[in-house]
């Protein structure tokens, strides 16, 4: 123990800053500005639309699109060296009124958009204090909650909302569940009693990965001629096959708005550089020009051009759909030859392009309806994973990979959320070098073992295993995928397992509103309990399942991705778009759930207390949780000494176990929108916390409303008692190739990973822990004691990023439930 | 099968010893140093701890003590330590609701414990890690040690110890080909002074290092824990560099004195006989430590 560490807090080992002033300017730069929303682009979309009835569906929306995208304002900032906004700001949303103009119109008329809204905060300082405090000065007014809206834009976008409030994608799914499926009535219950995530159609897009090796490879006219092709040499037949020609011909016009797009880049460079004095930056703005008018037209020649390119493809994408997810993937694979052949770039110059680039998808911001802006905290999830494997199985870490590393580390953004595939093969001074990028305290990288998700992949979709390596990515989250061929994952949004235990406990009743979901069973002994809980998990995921499928039955005539479909194998081949089954891997559809090791340690005190020790029966444990404890300090103490998972207790490892498998297996029994059966996954990005503050007390001795486990595999937070070895013991014992995900959180002091020594041991771990093996894990390194800091004195910690959950968020941008959140987490320390 | 009173195992454990290790502290102590930082580890057999800040007040363990040695005051219980037999029974944990009563010290099998800390091996086996043995004082509970030492050798896990060096000589020379790397404290050099504050003289200690440094000098690593006001002074510091020089053994690591011991003393009911200020030993301090001993010829870093 060193002295120093008990005076003040520990600062963080590694601590850099943008490696240019050009970088340093655009870091501060986005930092200071407000969170604004920008109406252009769905008024112009809707402008089309309003023009284009009687179009074929996929002609339509590629027509629209198009239309805005050669419309909008091409907005080039001062400094900026890579092209391509997503808005006219900083810092800005684009509001998708085409997918939910419902929530926007509570909030426009000041009622409220869903029943988790209550159970969700959102945080108060840096940009969102600027935007709340720039809404006090004048003509413009808080859109959202935390977002800036013009006065002028306000009432052009509250005539958008209304006239997407009857064919918005959510609202024409909305009239299918709502009329035609049984159990319509149990999801309305669902919301109001927080068993499930507020709806998902303001922002269900996302796990998407495009093919950016075939848009750089190829260049836009390259496809367009391509399409040419196809449509000359085809020759309809059945009214099946005719969609193919919609198709593509949705797919050219969606690529002529993309160059348009471009190019009207290109002239706002040309038009810069005429006004601009100052030579070096009137060459750059030229060169800038001359790039955009290469690509995305024409395959990039050098590395600035390959960024560029694929900067627009990435971004035309984003634009498309509303986001939660959307990824860049493999970049250091796509961009490495490039970089290799490009004898004018250094390492330094790349090092500061990638900065930029990291700014510049941090500042895209996503606006939707409170719950799930809440739910998603700021982040995109936009996932760059590193490393890894290519198809024969060799390590593929290059310089490229190093470069990224390097910008994240002196930039210290919270987009990307960057990855590494892990493998034992990867070079030492890579690894090293990531580890130094987790020391940074950002959260990143997190670590995935490339190996079981091939192996689960193997399994459900039996790919050959080169193709499976070669494109195994992670879109979002902790979501796995195959970039490039996969349909993005669109699903319903969480299942509360927490929430499912009070149901269990209350007998069908949810104990804090008092709506029945579930008849009574009267449960007396533990088996009861177990099968009670079995039963309610299958009612509420099979019924979250049926009534997704309803919904998303709206999504092909309302928001198909047409523009995104032309990058995702094998759409443009089969001539048909991602949902008329285009892509080449449709089984990546999830279920997802949260809490489950709270159901299991709550399992476990039921056992201990009711039927091993005999301590009380089940209707006094009843009675102390529906007290909330009080009054019960004794049985909450044993209730808490019960076993608890994290501690490589097989007596309750083996229940969460037993929850996974039934939850696995029944996950799988229902197949989704796109007939293949759902794949089982579990996260939590911040649900935890509303879903804590939706639930009542636990036997396991949690107290109402207090926040849920985080992640998937992380201990209650304070109940891992035997360090992360054990803890990474229990969670290793789950067969991670059953499901789509995973997640464990480990927080370390800095202490304990100080110095290269620190670092060894941190991949001994990760190493360790994959080899048992297992999926996925991230780390934070932060003193609690720089935290409370950072509570205290905001205004010191403005750039101060930590880990919340398969993201990172800027400190001061988080609310104070979540910020307790991950200060309660456990640290681990001497 | 031997047994021993263990007072913590402690995985992740990385500043005591190389890699990713599992620290089991053995409960008792020959020594009673002022300064302990571990003062639950001092005496043999279990103690009874009270933290106060964990107490609900709910006067359970009043009632639940079978010798009436918790008594009432003010609404808060009070544990009266002359009263108090640490009996077996520890009743009064078992009715504290709020964890604020505790057991320090549980009875163990040697097996036991190496099949707990086994269970790390493949950490161990990746970041060059494995088992330190520490307390209170391993070599105090010989046979207890010997026993799980050997049981690791089996596996193949390796194993340091830390001790004081008090230690009968045949226990130490049994040990020695099971150990790895022995952290072997020196707290203070003046046999009147070592006698004073830590209840024995030196003598055993220094005959010990001498028989280890002659035997096995490549595992040998001191550990000097620096206590302001107590040890702080130059002539300790040229009296350790002078011996570690003749005895040819050149690790040194220094450890600053840190308060987070001091509220285990009111826990568990006794007084400190000291108080060192930690706030002496900033970064400045300890580097000019680092300095001279490094000058001496000494390999000295901060543990």
């Amino acid at each position: 123990m060193v002295a120093a560490d008990v005076i003040a807090f520990t600062p963080r080992e590694v601590k850099v800053q943008p490696s240019s002033p050009r970088t340093a300017f655009l870091k501060d730069r986005y930092l200071r500005a407000p969170l604004m929303v920008d109406v252009e682009y769905i008024r112009l979309l809707t402008e089309s639309h309003r023009r284009t009835d009687g179009m074929e569906v996929l002609e339509r929306r590629a027509e629209d699109h198009a239309y805005a995208l050669e419309r909008l304002t091409p907005v080039i900032h001062p400094q900026d060296e890579i092209c391509g906004n997503k808005t006219r700001f900083i810092r800005g949303a684009i509001p998708y009124a085409n997918y939910a103009a419902g929530p926007f119109l509570k909030g426009i008329r000041q009622q409220e958009q869903d029943a988790q809204q209550k159970h969700i905060d959102q945080g108060h300082g840096g940009g969102i204090e600027q935007s709340l405090a720039l809404a006090q000065q004048g003509d413009h007014r808080v859109f959202s909650g935390k977002f800036l809206i013009s006065d002028r834009d306000f009432e052009a976008f509250r005539g958008v909302c209304e006239y997407w409030e009857d064919k918005c994608f959510m609202e024409q799914g909305d009239r299918l569940w709502k009329e035609h499926f049984d159990e319509a009535a149990f999801i309305e219950k669902g919301w109001t009693v927080g068993l499930y995530t507020a709806p998902h159609e303001p922002c269900p897009e996302g796990r998407l990965i495009l093919d950016f090796e075939m848009a750089l490879s190829k260049g836009y006219r390259a496809i367009l001629a391509d399409l040419e092709q196809r449509m000359a040499a085809f020759r309809p037949a059945s009214l099946q096959e005719a969609s193919r020609l919609h198709f593509w011909r949705a797919a050219r016009r969606s690529l002529q708005g993309a160059l348009a797009f471009a190019e009207s880049y290109a002239k706002e460079a040309e038009r810069l550089a005429e006004l601009e004095t100052s030579p070096d930056r009137k060459a750059k703005l030229q060169l800038m020009a001359r790039t955009c008018r290469r690509v995305p037209a024409e395959p990039p020649r050098t590395f600035r051009e390959a960024i560029q390119a694929f900067w627009f493809t990435y971004l035309l994408g984003h634009i498309e759909g509303s986001h939660l997810g959307y990824s860049p993937g493999r970049l250091d694979q796509l961009l490495h030859p490039f970089y290799a052949a490009d004898r004018t770039t250094s390492y330094a110059e790349a090092v500061e392009l990638f900065e930029e680039l990291f700014v510049k998808m941090t500042q895209i911001e996503y606006v939707a309806s409170l719950s799930w802006q809440g739910l998603g905290h700021g982040n995109l999830y936009q996932n760059l994973i590193l490393g890894g494997v290519d198809e024969h199985g060799t390590p593929a870490d290059n310089e490229t990979s190093l470069a990224i590393l390097d910008a994240q580390i002196h930039v210290q953004m919270t987009q990307p959320t960057l990855s590494v595939w892990y493998d034992d093969g990867l070079s030492e001074g890579f690894l090293l070098k990531a580890a130094e990028c987790v020391k940074t305290g950002v959260g990143y990288p997190a670590f995935f073992n490339q190996k079981t998700y091939v192996e689960h992949e193997r399994k459900t979709s039996s790919l050959p295993l080169p193709v499976i390596r070669k494109h195994a990515a992670i879109g979002g989250c902790t979501e796995p995928t195959l970039q490039g061929m996969s349909y993005g994952v669109v699903q319903a949004g969480f299942v509360n397992h927490g929430k499912i235990m009070d149901l269990v406990m209350s007998d069908g009743v949810d104990p804090l509103t008092g709506v029945r979901l579930f008849e009574p069973t009267h449960p007396e002994t533990y088996d009861d309990v177990q099968r009670s809980f079995r039963d309610k998990m299958h009612a509420s995921v099979r019924n979250w399942q049926r009534y997704w499928n309803y919904v998303m039955l709206a999504h092909r005539h309302t928001v198909p991705l047409v523009f995104c479909s032309v990058f995702v194998q094998d759409c443009v081949g089969r001539g048909q778009c991602m949902d008329d089954g285009g892509a080449v891997l449709n089984s990546s559809p999830t279920t997802l759930s949260s809490g489950m090791v709270n159901v299991a340690n709550s399992m476990a005190a039921v056992r201990k207390l009711c039927a091993e020790d005999r301590a009380c029966t089940l209707d006094e444990l009843r009675a102390a949780v529906t007290a909330n404890w009080v009054g019960h300090d004794l049985l909450r103490r044993k209730a808490m000494q019960a076993p608890k998972w994290g501690n490589d207790d097989d007596t309750v490892d083996s229940l969460f176990l037993d929850l996974f498998r039934d939850y696995c297996g029944w996950v799988r029994g229902q197949d989704n929108y796109l007939g293949k059966p759902y794949d089982p996954s579990m996260l939590a990005i911040s649900t935890p916390v509303p879903f804590g503050k939706a639930c009542a007390a636990f036997p396991d001795g949690r107290k109402a409303f207090e926040p849920l486990a985080d992640g998937v595999t992380s201990p209650f937070p304070g109940t891992d008692t035997r360090g992360p070895t054990a803890v990474i013991r229990s969670s290793s014992k789950v067969d991670h190739t059953e499901i789509r995900g995973g997640l464990l959180n480990l927080k370390f002091h800095p202490s304990a990973l100080k110095g290269e020594r620190g670092s060894r041991n941190l991949l001994a771990l990760i190493k360790t822990y994959f080899e048992r093996p297992g999926f996925h894990v991230q780390f934070n390194v932060v003193d609690s004691e720089m935290l409370r800091d950072a509570r205290r004195r905001p205004e010191a910690y403005r750039d101060l990023v930590v880990r919340v959950a398969g993201f990172s968020a800027y400190w001061v941008e988080m609310s104070e439930a979540l910020q307790d959140q991950v200060i309660w987490r456990t640290e681990h320390s001497l | 099968m031997p047994c021993g009173t263990v007072s913590d195992i402690q995985a992740y454990a990385v500043h005591d010893g190389p890699g990713i290790r599992t620290l089991v502290f053995l409960k008792g102590c020959p020594l009673a140093c002022d300064w302990c930082c571990n003062p639950e580890t001092q005496g043999f057999g279990s103690d009874l701890r009270y933290e106060a800040w964990r107490c609900l007040r709910c006067l359970g363990c009043v009632g639940a003590c079978p010798s009436r040695a918790i008594e009432e005051a003010f609404g808060v219980p009070r544990v009266r330590r002359d009263a108090c037999a640490t009996c077996a029974s520890f009743a009064c944990v078992d009715a504290c609701a709020g964890g604020a009563l505790a057991k320090v010290g549980r009875e163990m099998t040697a097996e036991a414990v190496v099949a707990e800390v086994a269970r790390d091996a493949d950490f161990f086996r990746n970041s060059g890690g494995g088992v330190t043995f520490s307390g209170g004082e391993p070599f105090a509970q010989p046979e207890f040690l010997l026993a799980m030492l050997e049981l690791l050798r089996d596996r193949g896990i390796p194993a340091a110890v830390e001790t004081c060096g008090h230690a009968r000589p045949e226990d130490l020379a049994a040990s020695e080909p099971l150990v790895d790397a022995f952290l072997f404290d020196l707290k203070l050099m003046d046999p009147a002074r070592h006698a004073a504050l830590t209840g024995r003289d030196n003598a055993l200690i220094l005959s010990n290092l001498r028989w280890l440094a002659s035997r096995a000098p490549g595992k040998v690593v001191i550990r000097h824990a620096i206590i302001p006001g107590l040890n702080d002074d130059p002539a300790t510091h040229a009296a350790l560099a002078d011996l570690m020089l003749e005895l040819e053994v050149r690790r040194l690591e220094l450890e600053p004195y840190h308060p987070l011991g001091e509220p285990k003393y009111a826990a568990l009911g006794r007084t400190r006989r000291c108080a060192p200020d930690p706030r002496a030993l900033d970064e400045g301090r300890m580097g000019d430590l680092v300095a001279y001993f490094r000058g001496r010829g000494l390999c000295c870093e901060v543990a």
